[in-house]
């Protein structure tokens, strides 16, 4: 343990304590966004980062430009159905995966001031950054290999869940539940 | 902890705001397809000739090397033509609605969606007079509503201008390459 949550100021417990509440919140609002767009399912991950057409179109265009015409209802034009292309996945993995070190960061400083062994606190903090990695080598293999990799975004979404909720419940049990022993 | 605070500060900074919807897409298409009330879905898969061919035009090609055209028709004559075209930055992504008249000039542009970021942004250059640039455009003419809504408006707002003026060159590009 290099410092200790348990016996630290008052005030360095509230602030840990605001931020998992906050970081909570937020995952809360991730798992509701996930389902809106993505799903937690791997058929509708697979949908949502396959290939869509342009990886295949990218491997193999046709010799001529292929036009197919059908009839549309007005309600086929202007729904959509929620697709994140090789561009847009470019752009999100540079935009998220900085913010998902930094609360991978945020939690394994936590998990540094609990009473753990230290292998458990290096299992921990190997699930905090294993799970941001596993959920966009999820999203890139799905898009470039197979549909089948939807499975790996799925366990990286639930590794995510998984490793804030042991820090954060072994986080406040230690810091206002727990019985304190001597330092 | 100063360089995971910067982190931190940065992350927040680089992190794309939620999109939001500035023109329902049934609207824009009641817009730009006036009266029409039969549609069709004109798919274009773009063979790699075709694909350079628009890159060499205007520097773009659809990202996943599919153009759609939706086309609408009132008692079987063709009221005009419609595609809907992302352009990207790096404060996310915008959507334009671009209608074409069956004689292949511009009918109208829409913005459909934009970021919480962007939105001020667009709607300053909207209020500008933006769009009107583009009425009756032909496909061969470059957009210009940007430099003639510039002096009006702020910077972000001139850079969103300039982003429409680029989506609107990207689809005029399709329809003229492709679209018959």
């Amino acid at each position: 343990m290099l410092y200790d949550l348990r016996h630290s100021d008052l005030r360095v417990r509230w602030l840990v304590t605001l931020l998992l509440a906050t970081l909570g919140t937020s995952y809360l609002f991730g798992a509701w966004m996930v389902g809106l767009y993505a799903g937690f399912s791997p058929k509708r991950v697979a949908q949502t980062y396959g290939p869509n057409g342009e990886l295949m179109t990218m491997q193999m265009p046709p010799e001529t430009t292929m036009v197919t015409e059908r009839p549309v209802a007005m309600g086929e034009m202007v729904e959509e159905q929620h697709h994140v292309d090789l561009n847009l996945l470019v752009q999100d993995t540079h935009v998220h995966m900085p913010m998902y070190a930094v609360i991978a960061a945020a939690l394994a400083v936590i998990t540094l001031g609990l009473s753990l062994s230290r292998s458990l606190s290096l299992a921990i903090i190997t699930l905090l950054f294993a799970a941001p990695w596993l959920d966009f080598a999820g999203m890139w293999l799905t898009k470039l290999v197979s549909p089948g990799f939807a499975i790996v975004t799925l366990a990286g979404g639930w590794a995510m869940a998984l490793g804030y909720t042991i820090v954060a419940a072994i986080a406040i049990w230690q810091m206002w539940l727990g019985r304190k022993t001597a330092p | 902890m100063k360089a995971l605070i910067l982190g931190a500060a940065l992350a927040a900074l680089l992190h794309i705001t939620p999109t939001v919807i500035l023109v329902k897409r049934q609207d824009a298409v009641a817009h730009l397809l006036p009266g029409a009330d039969q549609f069709s879905e004109r798919e274009l898969h773009l063979s790699s000739a075709d694909s350079r061919k628009i890159h060499d035009a205007v520097g773009w090609e659809p990202p996943d090397g599919v153009v759609t055209f939706y086309v609408g028709k009132h008692q079987d004559q063709t009221v005009g033509a419609l595609m809907f075209m992302r352009v990207d930055c790096q404060h996310g992504p915008l959507e334009l609605a671009i209608g074409f008249e069956p004689t292949g000039s511009v009918r109208g542009v829409e913005v459909t969606k934009a970021t919480v970021e962007m939105k001020p942004w667009v709607l300053e250059a909207l209020r500008a007079g933006l769009t009107d640039a583009y009425k009756g455009m032909g496909v061969n003419d470059a957009p210009a509503g940007a430099n003639k809504v510039k002096p009006r408006i702020g910077s972000m707002p001139g850079y969103m201008a300039e982003l429409i003026d680029k989506g609107v060159m990207h689809a005029n590009a399709a329809y003229r390459l492709f679209y018959h």
